[in-house]
C-alpha cells in the first residue's frame, strides 16, 4: 500500500549484514538474482558489470594489504532522494517502510538512479525497469512471514531482516548490543542497511 | 590510505550521456533566444525557439527508458491526482512544455514574415509583440535552462553535480549560445548589423565569464570533501574527458571564440570569421554539457 505524504509507516522493516560474520560466498547476491529476476541469471548487468542483482558486492584492498569486502543493497533510506527526485511518483514507501517502484508510473528516466547515494539499482536491459532491492519475489515472501531469500540463504548468518518499530526484533536487539555502521552517514538520507562490526 | 575500487561512472549505468547533453544544448538555445527574442523580434529567432525546444523534448522522450509507457503514466498521474512539484524534472515537463507552446505563439505570429497567412495570425502577432508575452516568453527561457542545471544539482547520487555552479554555468553559456546563433543569422543575412555589433562585444563578455565559471566549477571540484567530485574533476583536467575539456570546452569553446573577436576587433569584421566563431561557440556549450555529464561518478563505498 502507498503511503500518502505525511502519513508513517506502521513498521520500518530494515536489512542487516554483518561484515565480520561474512564469509564472502555470494550466496546471497545470486538467491536475490534466482529469488527476484531470474531471467538475469545468465545475464549480465551491462550498466555495471558483473550479476545483475539486487545486492553488489565489492571488493578492495586497506593500506595494511588486508583484503576487504563490501556487500550494498538498497537501504530504504528514511528520507530516500529517489522518492523525492522521481518525476511521476513513481518510488513511494508502503506501510512496512520500504521503498517501492510502480512501474506503472515508471517512464524509465532514471533520475532515481543518479539520485541513489548508494547506486542500489541497476536497469533491467529488457523492461527499462530501475531495479533494486526488494524485488517482487522477496517482498511475496515477507507478506508470507518469511524473511528474504538474502537472508534464508546465508550460511554463515550473517545477514537478517526485521522491524526497527519492534524493540523485541532480532535486528533491533543487534543493533542494541553491537556496533554498527551505516554508509556514508553524512548524505542525508537516513538509511536502513545496517552494517554490524563484531561477531 | 586505502586502495579504492574504481569509481562507477554513470554514463554506463544511467545513461545520461550525449543524448542528454544534446536535450541541454537544445533547452540552451531555446532558452536563451527567448531572452534575446525581448529585442530581436525575428521570424528566424521565434522558429529557433520553437524548434530547438521540439528537438530538446524530442531527444528526452526518447531517451526515456520506457518512453512507450508515457499514457499510462499520466493517466495514472491524473487518475490519482498526485503530482510530485518537489521534483525539478517534473517542474522541468511543465516549464518546457509551455516554452513549446510560448515558441508555437511567437513563430505563428512570424508566419508571415515566410509567406504564409494562417488564421488570426494578426491577433496573435499583436499578442506577442506585447511586453507582457515578450516577458513571459523570456521568464520563461529562463527557467528552462536553470531547470537544466538544477535536474543535475538534485541528482543526489552524484557529487560532481551538488554544485549551483552548474545552473549558473548554464546560464551563461546558454546566454554564449544565444548570442552565436544571432551571429548566425547575421551572416545568413536573417538580422540585421546592429544585432551584430551588440553581439561581438557581448560575446566577448559572456566567454570572459564562462572562461571563470568553468574554472571555478573545475577549482570547486578538484578541492571537494568528496571522493567521487575530486575523481570526477580530475578526469576533466587531466584524465580520459581532458581532451573534451580542453579541446572542446576550453579550446573551440571559448579560446577560439575569444581569439577571432579580437582578431576582429582590431582589424575589421569579416562574416567567415564570424560563422566560424559562432559554430565554434555552439559546439563549446555543447561539449561543456557532455563533459559535466559524463565525468559524474558516484561516491566510492569502500575505502
Amino acid at each position: 500500500m502507498r503511503l500518502k505524504p505525511g502519513e508513517q509507516p506502521t513498521r520500518r522493516l530494515a536489512h542487516l549484514w554483518n561484515e565480520a560474520a561474512c564469509i564472502g560466498c555470494a550466496a546471497c547476491v545470486i538467491s536475490c538474482t534466482a529469488t527476484n529476476n531470474p531471467e538475469m541469471l545468465y545475464r549480465a548487468d551491462e550498466g555495471r558489470g558483473g550479476v545483475a542483482s539486487n545486492i553488489r558486492r565489492y571488493e578492495g584492498v586497506t593500506a595494511q594489504g588486508r583484503p576487504t569486502l563490501l556487500l550494498n543493497q538498497c537501504a530504504h533510506c528514511d528520507e530516500a532522494p529517489c522518492m523525492k527526485t522521481c518525476p511521476f511518483g513513481a518510488v513511494y514507501r508502503d506501510e512496512n517502510g520500504l521503498v517501492r517502484l510502480d512501474s506503472r508510473r515508471c517512464a524509465g528516466c532514471r533520475y532515481c538512479v543518479t539520485s541513489c547515494p548508494y547506486n542500489a539499482r541497476w536497469v533491467h536491459p529488457d523492461t527499462g525497469l530501475p531495479m533494486k532491492c526488494m524485488g517482487r519475489g522477496c517482498l511475496a515472501l515477507v507478506a508470507a512471514g518469511q524473511k528474504p531469500a538474502c537472508v534464508q540463504a546465508c550460511p554463515a548468518n550473517a545477514r537478517d531482516f526485521g522491524d526497527l518499530n519492534d524493540p523485541e526484533s532480532s535486528v533491533s536487539r543487534t543493533l542494541r548490543t553491537k556496533r554498527h555502521r551505516t554508509l556514508l552517514p553524512n548524505s542525508g538520507a537516513k538509511p536502513k542497511y545496517f552494517i554490524v562490526e563484531e561477531v | 590510505m586505502s586502495e579504492l575500487p574504481p569509481l562507477v561512472f554513470q554514463a554506463p549505468v544511467a545513461d545520461w550521456g550525449w543524448q542528454i547533453a544534446w536535450f541541454f544544448w537544445f533547452v540552451a538555445i531555446g532558452g536563451g533566444l527567448a531572452v534575446a527574442y525581448w529585442q530581436v523580434r525575428r521570424a528566424a529567432v521565434a522558429f529557433t525557439v520553437f524548434v530547438a525546444t521540439a528537438l530538446g523534448l524530442l531527444l528526452v522522450f526518447f531517451h526515456l527508458g520506457r518512453w512507450w509507457n508515457m499514457p499510462l503514466v499520466l493517466w495514472e498521474l491524473i487518475r490519482a491526482g498526485e503530482f510530485n512539484l518537489g521534483s525539478w524534472m517534473f517542474l522541468g515537463v511543465i516549464i518546457l512544455t509551455v516554452h513549446l507552446l510560448l515558441g508555437a505563439l511567437a513563430a505563428y505570429a512570424h508566419a508571415e514574415d515566410v509567406g504564409i497567412y494562417p488564421p488570426f495570425g494578426d491577433r496573435v502577432r499583436e499578442m506577442t509583440e506585447g511586453a507582457l508575452f515578450r516577458g513571459v516568453f523570456a521568464a520563461n527561457g529562463v527557467l528552462s535552462v536553470v531547470y537544466s542545471g538544477f535536474l543535475l544539482t538534485q541528482a543526489h547520487g552524484i557529487p560532481l553535480w551538488g554544485t549551483a555552479l552548474i545552473p549558473i554555468l548554464w546560464l551563461i553559456s546558454s546566454a554564449v549560445a544565444a548570442v552565436a546563433v544571432l551571429e548566425l543569422f547575421y551572416v545568413l543575412g536573417l538580422v540585421d548589423e546592429r544585432v551584430s555589433v551588440a553581439g561581438m562585444k557581448l560575446a566577448l563578455g559572456l566567454d570572459a565569464l564562462k572562461l571563470i565559471a568553468v574554472l571555478a566549477f573545475l577549482h570547486v571540484s578538484l578541492t571537494a570533501m568528496s571522493a567521487a567530485a575530486r575523481a570526477g574533476a580530475e578526469e576533466l583536467v587531466s584524465g580520459s574527458l581532458a581532451w573534451l575539456t580542453w579541446g572542446g570546452v576550453i579550446g573551440l569553446g571559448l579560446a577560439v571564440p575569444i581569439l577571432l573577436a579580437a582578431l576582429m576587433l582590431r582589424y575589421g569584421k569579416s562574416k567567415g570569421l564570424i560563422a566560424v566563431s559562432a559554430v565554434s561557440s555552439l559546439a563549446g556549450v555543447l561539449f561543456l554539457r557532455a563533459s559535466v555529464l559524463l565525468a559524474g561518478a558516484w561516491e566510492p563505498l569502500l575505502g
